[in-house]
């Protein structure tokens, strides 16, 4: 896997150092407790997957920097406004255990229930959850992927800072999760998917999501999943050859001319210098 | 084709070009234009030999026993045999595309390029039409590719007797583990096919002017051929578990387009 590439700033150092200063699982527990202490609700839709969450300013700077959300503009106010996607909001909800969600009734729904709200909104939703949190819970940032044809991009901190490191598709697999419409089960899905990160410079990272169970009504099915990791990288012929040598194609009289000539041409200098040395040395010897 | 040489400049300049270049590559087709002339399409790339090798066909063997080698192409194709060279069927299709060798019958009568397919598209001698196609992408730029399992070089004649113990082959184990492979190509091959799952096809080397025979080294990977889906982790996890050590990739043909594709097995690290 290749190493992470730090965006820069503006005077021209890049921002890993930053990033190792303020550490992503330190914000997200300042989040996490910040949160916990102000018990903010979240109102989600009711037919969607979308929650709207108001923040304090400083829990809006915390949330910004765990690149949880996105910021919603508006006028002004106390507070400052977010909207959530599903993954994030059970996250928050569910794994972080900081904010309540409820419908746009006022009635607060339960981890279960919000679980059923959101499985119902999408199909895939399980699967697609494992796979945010278990990325998150490694302290990757992890964003929708759908502007690039996949399902999530995973940073290695604040997009801000770092490029994004894996275009991440999402396989679901087993009992219960492989009757679905799945990815990557015909070469034109596979390749559209590597071209996709590809052309963004990114790997195609491919998590697999196995159950061994088969009922998923509850969030407690989340321990019976397991992610599986793999990266779909192209190797292409040409590159690979041109680093070693000169890039040509096979024509055979060519290739070995080249070879001779160059080889007759290194032993050539070889003997002048090897005759140059020695006769050097042997002058060296018989004048003392 | 005149084309190319000015879309790698192109290329090179904008940003990401390396990452660019790699999407790209297998990106918008060049297309000469078929309407501008009266003229066939020609070969321009190819560089046909002057000077062709000759073989006969032995339909038994299913290979083509090398009558008189001409350059250095023997060096790293064909496999040696109780002092004998033999090509196998890509091999022959290779370089008889490059007019570099011309493959005769029992009764030393030519057999012309559309038999040669025939033989390669029949899949009854160990390589399938999309197995040329990527052993031929390959050759093409140099790289040594050989019959995965089947051995270089065998110093006694005859298909069913195994190398003596490898004195010349001072360097390294691997050596005598190519060459006490299973000396028959065919039986090997049908035998694969009763393998479940992916199997390698290739053995790949890089370019490599000093290239032995009888002490081929590791390659640097192996090449798997995969059919007509991607393949399930499953499938994967049972291939790479049979060949720990050398780097496996894959490879999909799709009208002699191909994709050469690595499906590693990561672990993201935690993070700060």
């Amino acid at each position: 896997m290749s190493g992470p590439r730090w965006k820069k700033a503006k005077d021209g150092k890049d921002f890993s150092a930053l990033a190792a200063a303020s550490p992503m699982s330190s914000i997200v527990a300042e989040l996490q407790s910040s949160l916990k202490r102000s018990r903010p609700v979240a109102t989600i839709s009711s037919h969607g997957e979308d929650a709207i969450l108001g923040v304090s300013p400083h829990q809006a700077i915390l949330l910004n920097q765990a690149a949880f959300g996105r910021f919603v503009e508006n006028a002004g106010g106390e507070k400052q406004w977010f909207q959530l996607g599903a993954e994030e909001v059970f996250y928050l909800c569910h794994a972080l255990k900081c904010v309540v969600v409820e419908l746009e009734s006022g009635k607060q729904m339960s981890e279960g229930e919000l679980w059923d709200h959101l499985c119902s909104a999408s199909e895939s939703f399980p699967e697609m959850y494992k796979a945010y949190s278990h990325l998150r819970s490694k302290n990757w940032v992890v964003r929708s992927g759908l502007q690039y044809g996949t399902d999530f991009i995973a940073y290695r901190h604040h997009p801000a800072l770092v490029h994004s490191e894996f275009a991440v598709v999402v396989v679901p697999e087993g009992a219960e999760l492989g009757g679905r419409c799945g990815r990557l089960k015909v070469w034109s899905d596979l390749l559209c998917a590597l071209r996709a990160s590809g052309s963004v410079a990114k790997t195609l990272l491919v998590l697999t999501i196995s159950s061994s169970i088969c009922e998923l009504g509850s969030p407690d099915c989340l321990e019976q999943l397991f992610v599986h990791e793999r990266t779909i990288t192209r190797w292409i012929a040409q590159q690979c050859r041109e680093q070693r040598c000169e890039p040509c194609r096979v024509e055979p009289s060519k290739e070995e001319e080249g070879h001779t000539r160059e080889t007759v041409v290194l032993n050539y200098w070889g003997v002048i210098l090897g005759f140059t040395v020695l006769s050097t040395l042997l002058v060296y010897k018989l004048r003392f | 084709m005149a084309a190319a040489p000015r879309d790698r400049r192109r290329r090179g300049r904008t940003p990401g070009a390396a990452s660019a270049a790699a999407a790209e590559d297998d990106g918008e087709e060049h297309h000469l234009n078929p309407f501008l002339s009266d003229e066939a399409p020609s070969s321009s790339r190819i560089q046909f030999r002057n000077v062709a090798s000759r073989a006969r066909w032995v339909e038994d063997a299913g290979e083509a026993e090398v009558l008189d080698s001409k350059g250095k192409l023997w060096l790293t194709t064909g496999v040696t045999r109780g002092g004998k060279l033999y090509y196998n069927v890509e091999e022959i299709g290779f370089l008889a595309e490059r007019g570099a060798l011309v493959l005769l019958d029992d009764e030393d009568e030519t057999i012309g390029l559309e038999k040669i397919y025939k033989k390669i598209a029949g899949g009854n001698y160990g390589c399938s039409w999309d197995a040329f196609q990527a052993y031929k992408h390959l050759k093409v730029l140099g790289y040594i590719v050989g019959r995965y399992g089947v051995p270089w070089t065998v110093k006694h004649s005859g298909t069913c007797e195994v190398t003596d113990s490898p004195k010349s082959m001072a360097d390294t184990e691997r050596c005598s583990d190519r060459a006490n492979g299973a000396c028959n190509d065919i039986t090997k091959f049908l035998k694969q096919m009763h393998i479940d799952g992916i199997y390698p096809s290739f053995e790949v080397h890089l370019p490599n002017s000093k290239f032995k025979k009888s002490c081929p080294g590791v390659p640097i990977f192996l090449l798997c051929l995969l059919r007509d889906k991607p393949p399930s982790r499953d499938e994967l996890e049972t291939v790479e578990n049979k060949f720990e050590g050398i780097p496996l990739k894959f490879c999909q043909v799709d009208n002699g387009r191909i994709s050469f594709l690595s499906f590693d097995n990561v672990t993201l690290p935690s993070l700060p």
